[in-house]
């Protein structure tokens, strides 16, 4: 197969590139991009479809918890972005007339939705593989459904308008200090001063996840992942360690819904359906399960690309759309069987994605050059 | 029975214990002393999987008790029994296919933080079994089944165990791989550390263990040491052929 050869040789190109290079390099052009907008290269359009994009993200690292380390499928996974969403569009809209502050409403937008992530995860871990997802995909549309028909509480499929933009310090503080009227640049309401807001937190997000990944609960979750009767067998509680990641991804989730409702002013039940769940499970899975740099190129791939074949496409812009989910779909049947570990692997997914791994072969092929003539038949 | 004065490492006590309705084990008695090997012997669906997951604290008994150097250990978490010092080489060896040699090893010490400590026993082990040093950096699930045994050896002994429970370990091994795997079982014992074996193969298990039982049904039908159930009349004439 000559295609599987071209895809070892990048395989082993991409893994000997030290991770760091992906983050500082990753890092300096998400933080040049909103310059070229500044400096007139770029139009502000383009910004949004970064701050979009840098959303995705989020969802991607979060849901990669539960998926890339825990290896439990989520096919429900924006439900916990609804909540994130609708617990900042409750608190900080004309709806109940609250405006609450912007850290208070971010951090419970996030508790509210490890909460949710507590309830359905608590009964439903002890399932697996094809189960578990089932009842987090039923459970995604209940709660989609809910948020349609609760009308009292969020206008069904209206939705809430007029979300405040966030503000990050308090109403009145700047007043007792003596001043006039609230600072401009206190308030984030340009598409620039949320780009950088909402890079600042996937960055922490992403730090977060990388230390997590590496600590004593990382492996726990790995080991479940491979076998779950040997490392209940080495002291592994199984049920509080896969808890553990569902929470913790379901506040990654409400979290960046919680960014995205102060965002986008609006919110309805359409930005949280199925069709979406399954878009940040083909992030994840294209840009590498496990893998922190993949999975925010996964994310990015998959948000931003489409964007920019839009506009390349130009008059063809509604042909476009409707061949969309097709192409989402090619890509990765195509990933899948030409490289199943995804863009930027992680490096046990590559071993279990190749009987072995290439890079193990790379070694063997040399230590059989070293022995002498005679031994070799013997090993071979 | 040898060591009667002694405080046992482990003991049952009448356990009982139920999947659902169903009760597998129906009150049996079993006592594990320090430095012993002790095997247990059955035919399928005899309760030998369910004592082994009542060791471990994975099934938790309905009625008797479970007693780890005389205290009760009934609700006690597998992870803290681990800590205690029991360690097991489950069925099939269940290694993590995908970890290093190294990796696996690692993952036996997971309930510990001593890290000095950790790294001694690395060295231990790796004397004990030289041939996993030289494959510590390679993937656990590319290593002949032998070799598998051993990593599942070191990974049990690197939780410092007092007890290792050994579930089947002659299961889908070669003649040849099941005397060295019960070799390795006489010299981890030699080390100090009691073995609990769960096998159907009786002639393999009685050759080194110092006592024995026998399930059958979830009820110990026979017990007594090595040279006594190699002379019973219908030990021999159900397992051993005679």
């Amino acid at each position: 197969m000559r295609l599987s050869e071209v895809t070892e040789r990048v395989s082993a190109a991409t893994a000997r590139v030290p991770r760091s290079v992906y983050a500082v390099g990753g890092l300096v052009i998400a933080i040049i991009f909103p310059l070229l907008n500044m400096a007139g290269w770029v139009e502000t359009a383009w910004l949004r479809v970064g701050v979009i994009s840098l959303l995705f993200v989020m969802l991607s690292l979060g849901l990669n918890i539960v998926m890339g380390e825990t290896g439990l499928l989520n096919l429900g996974y924006i439900a916990f972005f609804a909540f994130g969403a609708y617990t900042t569009a409750l608190l900080s809209s004309p709806k109940f007339e609250l405006r609450w502050p912007f850290l208070v409403v971010v951090v419970l937008s996030a508790l509210i939705a490890m909460v949710a992530g507590f309830v359905i995860g608590l009964p439903t871990l002890r399932l697996r593989g094809d189960y578990l997802a089932i009842v987090t995909l039923a459970f995604g549309e209940i709660v989609r459904l809910t948020i349609t028909n609760l009308q009292d509480f969020t206008n069904g499929p209206n939705g809430i308008t007029g979300i405040y933009s966030p503000r990050l310090v308090g109403e009145g503080a700047l007043e007792s200090l003596g001043s006039t009227g609230p600072a401009a640049w206190l308030v984030i309401d340009k598409p620039v001063e949320y780009y950088y807001l909402v890079l600042v937190c996937v960055a922490v997000t992403a730090v977060l996840i990388s230390n997590l990944k590496n600590s004593r609960i990382g492996r726990a979750w790995n080991a479940l992942r491979e076998d779950e009767l040997a490392a209940v067998s080495a002291g592994i509680t199984a049920s509080r360690a896969k808890l553990l990641s569902v929470v913790l991804s379901a506040g990654i989730a409400g979290f960046a819904g919680s960014l995205f409702a102060y965002y986008s002013n609006v919110i309805s039940p359409e930005s949280f359906l199925f069709m979406q769940s399954v878009i940040v499970v083909c992030m994840v899975v294209l840009g590498g399960m496990g893998s922190i740099p993949g999975v925010i190129l996964g994310a990015i791939v998959l948000q931003a690309l489409p964007q920019v074949i839009r506009q390349a496409a130009g008059a063809a812009r509604s042909e476009f759309e409707v061949y969309r989910m097709l192409i989402f779909g090619i890509i990765i049947v195509v990933m899948v069987i030409f490289r199943p570990e995804g863009l930027l692997p992680d490096t046990l997914w590559r071993r279990e994605a190749h009987e072995v791994d290439p890079r193990e072969q790379e070694k063997t092929r040399q230590s059989l050059f070293d022995l002498e003539e005679g031994e070799k038949d013997l090993e071979v | 029975m040898a060591s009667e004065q002694q405080k046992p490492l482990l003991e049952f006590r009448s356990v009982e214990t139920y999947y659902g309705r169903i009760q597998i084990l129906k009150g049996v008695n079993y006592q594990v002393h320090p430095g012993e090997i002790v095997c247990l012997l059955g035919g399928n669906a005899s309760g030998k999987s369910t004592t082994m997951k009542t060791i471990l604290g994975i099934v938790k008994p309905a009625k008797g008790t479970v007693l780890w150097e005389g205290e009760v250990i009934n609700n006690l978490r597998t992870a803290e029994r681990i800590k205690r010092g029991v360690a097991t080489v489950p069925e099939n060896r269940r290694l993590f296919p995908n970890l290093t040699v190294l990796e696996n090893l690692e993952m036996g010490a997971y309930t510990r933080t001593d890290a000095a400590e950790i790294a001694a026993d690395l060295e231990r082990v790796y004397e004990f079994f030289p041939k996993l040093a030289e494959r510590r950096k390679q993937r656990a699930g590319t290593l002949s089944g032998g070799e598998q045994q051993m990593v599942a050896f070191g990974r049990a002994l690197m939780s410092r165990p007092k007890l290792i429970c050994m579930d089947e370990p002659s299961m889908g091994l070669s003649p040849a791989l099941v005397d060295q795997n019960f070799d390795l079982i006489q010299q981890v014992n030699e080390q100090g550390v009691a073995v609990f074996v769960v096998e159907q193969n009786a002639t393999a298990a009685l050759s080194i263990a110092d006592r024995g039982y026998v399930l059958q049904g979830g009820r110990v039908v026979i017990e007594g040491t090595a040279a006594e159930l190699l002379d019973n009349p219908e030990l021999k004439r159900a397992y051993l052929g005679g």
